[in-house]
C-alpha cells in the first residue's frame, strides 16, 4: 500500500476544497471546460459517487443511522473504492483527475464531529496527493447569503443536525459550518492548501486557478521529455 | 470498565461497561459457531444473559458487503474500510449496549481476524491497526488455533473451499486448493502474531469440541464473577430444614457483598 505523498504517477490530480457556498464547483466546472478544450485527457470524480457504496450511505443517511465514526468510516470506504477503482488507474494512464472535495473534507467534517484529527488522518494515508489542492476561503456570512438565495433548507448532515447543536436547520448549519471553517485554517499550511481569495469575482478567480494548473502541467509534459 | 486501543469514538463512553466481552478468534473452519453455542447454552444456564454477535451482520452495511463480496468486486483497501464501518456500528448499536446492561458479549471474530485479513492482502501494518483503535480491548480473547494440514481436511470434507476463504482475489492464477494452502498458511502466521502482541489465549483445536468446550469453560470461569445459579445458593451444612428460606436469602446477601 502507497501512502499520502508516496505515489509516483504521471498523472494529475486538482482538488477543490471549502464550505457549501464558496463557488468552488463552479470554479471546478470552469477548469474543466477549459482543459478540455486545451485538448487534455480530463476525467471529473465526484466525492461520494462509488457505485458500489453509495446505496449504503444514502440509505445511512436518509433514517439517520450514522453516528460520527459510522459517518466517517462509511464516507472512507466510498473514497477508497474511487481511489482504487477510478483516480489511481487514471493517474496512472497520465491523465489529468479533477476532484470537487477531497480528504480535507473529511478531516475538516469528522473533527468538527469530534473525531480525533489524528486517527483521521491515518485513515485516510492511502489517498494519492493532490498536485494542487485549492481551497477557496470564504467568510460564513458571505457563504451563508450564497445558499439562501440559491435554494431552500438544508439536509440533516450538511447542517451538522445530528450534532445537537441547534434545533434550528439554519441555526446549525452556521454552528457547523463555523466549525468546519476553523478546520479548514488549520489544514492549510498543514497541508499545503492553495488558498484562493473566493469572494473576488469570478474570472479573476478562474484566472488564477488557470495559471497555477498550467504551470504544473508543462512541467508534467518536461518529465515526460526527459529520458 | 473498559477502554479502547487509543482512540475515544464521540458519544460512546466505555468506563461505565459492566458485562464481558469475550472474543473467539482462529481461522475459517477451526470450530468456533460450535464452540459458541455451546458456552451461550452453559452460560445462560449459570444465569448469565448472553449476546452473541460475529462479523458482518450490521444493519447499516451487512447487505451491503455481502452484496459487493458475490461480485468480487472490492478492492483491498475498500474492503478494510467496509468492515471496519461494518464493526463500528455493530459496536455502537449492539456490543456497547449489550456491555452496558451487564451482558456477556461472545463474540464469533473481532478486529483481530480484520486486521489478519488485511495484512496478508499487503496492506501497511500501521494502517491497518490504526483503523481499529476505537475498539474495546476485551476481557479475553480465545484463540483456537490448527495448522494447514489440520484445516484442510475439515475444509474438503464439509463445505468445500469458499473463494475469500481461499484468497481467491489474491492467488486467481491458481486452483482454489493450493490458493487455500497458500491463504491460510499466511493467515495463520498473522494470528500468531497477534496473539503475541495483543497476549490471547492460544487453544489447540485438534482435540474434540467436547475438550475444547471444557477449556474454554475454565478460562471464562476465570473472568466472570459467579452468578447467583443454584450451586452459589448451596445452603450452608447443619442449617435448620425450616430456616430454608432465611438461608437462601443469606446466601443471596453474603454474594451482593462479595460482589
Amino acid at each position: 500500500m502507497k501512502r499520502y505523498g508516496d505515489h509516483r504517477i504521471p498523472g494529475r490530480l486538482f482538488v477543490v476544497e471549502g464550505i457549501d457556498g464558496s463557488g468552488k464547483s463552479t470554479q471546478l466546472m470552469l477548469l474543466h471546460q477549459w482543459l478540455k478544450a486545451e485538448g487534455y485527457g480530463v476525467v471529473f470524480s465526484e466525492w461520494n459517487s462509488s457505485p458500489l457504496v453509495k446505496d449504503t450511505t444514502k440509505r445511512g443517511k436518509k433514517k439517520q443511522l450514522l453516528t460520527p465514526a459510522t459517518f466517517s468510516l462509511i464516507h472512507a470506504t466510498d473514497f477508497a473504492d474511487r481511489t482504487e477503482r477510478n483516480i489511481i488507474p487514471l493517474l496512472k494512464a497520465g491523465a489529468v483527475v479533477l476532484c470537487d472535495r477531497y480528504i480535507y473534507t473529511a478531516f475538516a467534517r469528522d473533527a468538527s464531529r469530534g473525531m480525533d484529527a489524528e486517527w483521521i488522518r491515518e485513515l485516510y494515508a492511502f489517498a494519492v496527493r493532490p498536485t494542487v489542492a485549492f481551497y477557496f476561503r470564504v467568510p460564513l456570512e458571505v457563504a451563508m447569503k450564497r445558499i439562501s438565495d440559491a435554494r431552500v433548507g438544508f439536509k440533516f448532515y450538511e447542517a451538522g443536525m445530528d450534532l445537537g447543536l441547534s434545533d434550528d436547520p439554519d441555526e446549525s448549519f452556521r454552528l457547523f459550518q463555523g466549525r468546519i471553517l476553523e478546520e479548514y485554517d488549520k489544514m492549510i499550511p498543514e497541508f499545503g492548501l492553495t488558498v484562493i481569495d473566493a469572494t473576488l469575482p469570478i474570472e479573476t478567480q478562474q484566472q488564477e486557478m488557470r495559471l497555477m494548473v498550467l504551470a504544473k502541467l508543462t512541467q508534467a509534459k518536461q518529465l515526460r521529455v526527459a529520458p | 470498565m473498559k477502554e479502547s486501543y487509543g482512540v475515544r469514538l464521540p458519544g460512546l463512553e466505555l468506563d461505565d461497561l459492566v458485562g464481558k466481552l469475550i472474543v473467539l478468534e482462529g481461522t475459517d473452519g477451526v470450530g468456533r459457531s460450535t464452540q459458541i453455542r455451546l458456552l451461550k447454552e452453559w452460560l445462560e444456564q449459570q444465569g448469565h444473559a448472553v449476546l452473541d454477535t460475529g462479523l458482518t451482520r450490521s444493519g447499516l452495511v451487512g447487505k451491503g458487503i455481502k452484496r459487493a463480496k458475490e461480485g468480487h468486486t472490492l478492492g483491498r483497501i475498500t474492503l478494510t474500510l467496509f468492515y471496519a464501518t461494518d464493526f463500528a456500528d455493530r459496536l455502537e448499536n449492539e456490543i456497547v449496549p449489550a456491555l452496558r446492561a451487564g451482558f456477556v458479549v461472545l463474540t464469533d471474530r473481532y478486529i483481530y481476524s480484520l486486521m489478519a485479513r488485511s495484512m496478508v492482502r499487503g496492506l501497511d501494518s500501521v494502517w491497518v491497526r490504526n483503523i481499529h483503535r476505537f475498539a474495546p480491548k476485551p476481557d479475553a480473547v480465545f484463540y483456537l488455533r490448527i495448522s494447514v494440514d489440520e484445516l484442510i481436511p475439515r475444509a474438503v470434507f464439509t463445505r468445500g473451499f469458499d473463494y475469500w476463504e481461499s484468497g481467491m482475489d489474491l492467488y486467481s492464477a491458481e486452483d482454489m486448493y493450493d490458493s487455500f494452502r497458500k491463504y491460510q498458511a499466511a493467515l495463520l502466521q498473522q494470528f500468531d502474531q497477534l496473539a503475541e502482541e495483543f497476549s490471547f489465549d492460544v487453544i489447540d483445536a485438534r482435540p474434540e469440541p467436547r475438550v475444547i468446550f471444557e477449556q474454554l469453560k475454565a478460562g471464562i470461569d476465570r473472568i466472570l464473577t459467579p452468578p447467583v445459579g443454584r450451586a452459589a445458593l448451596a445452603i450452608p451444612s447443619g442449617a435448620p430444614e425450616t430456616g430454608e428460606e432465611v438461608a437462601v436469602e443469606a446466601a443471596i446477601e453474603e454474594r451482593r457483598k462479595r460482589a
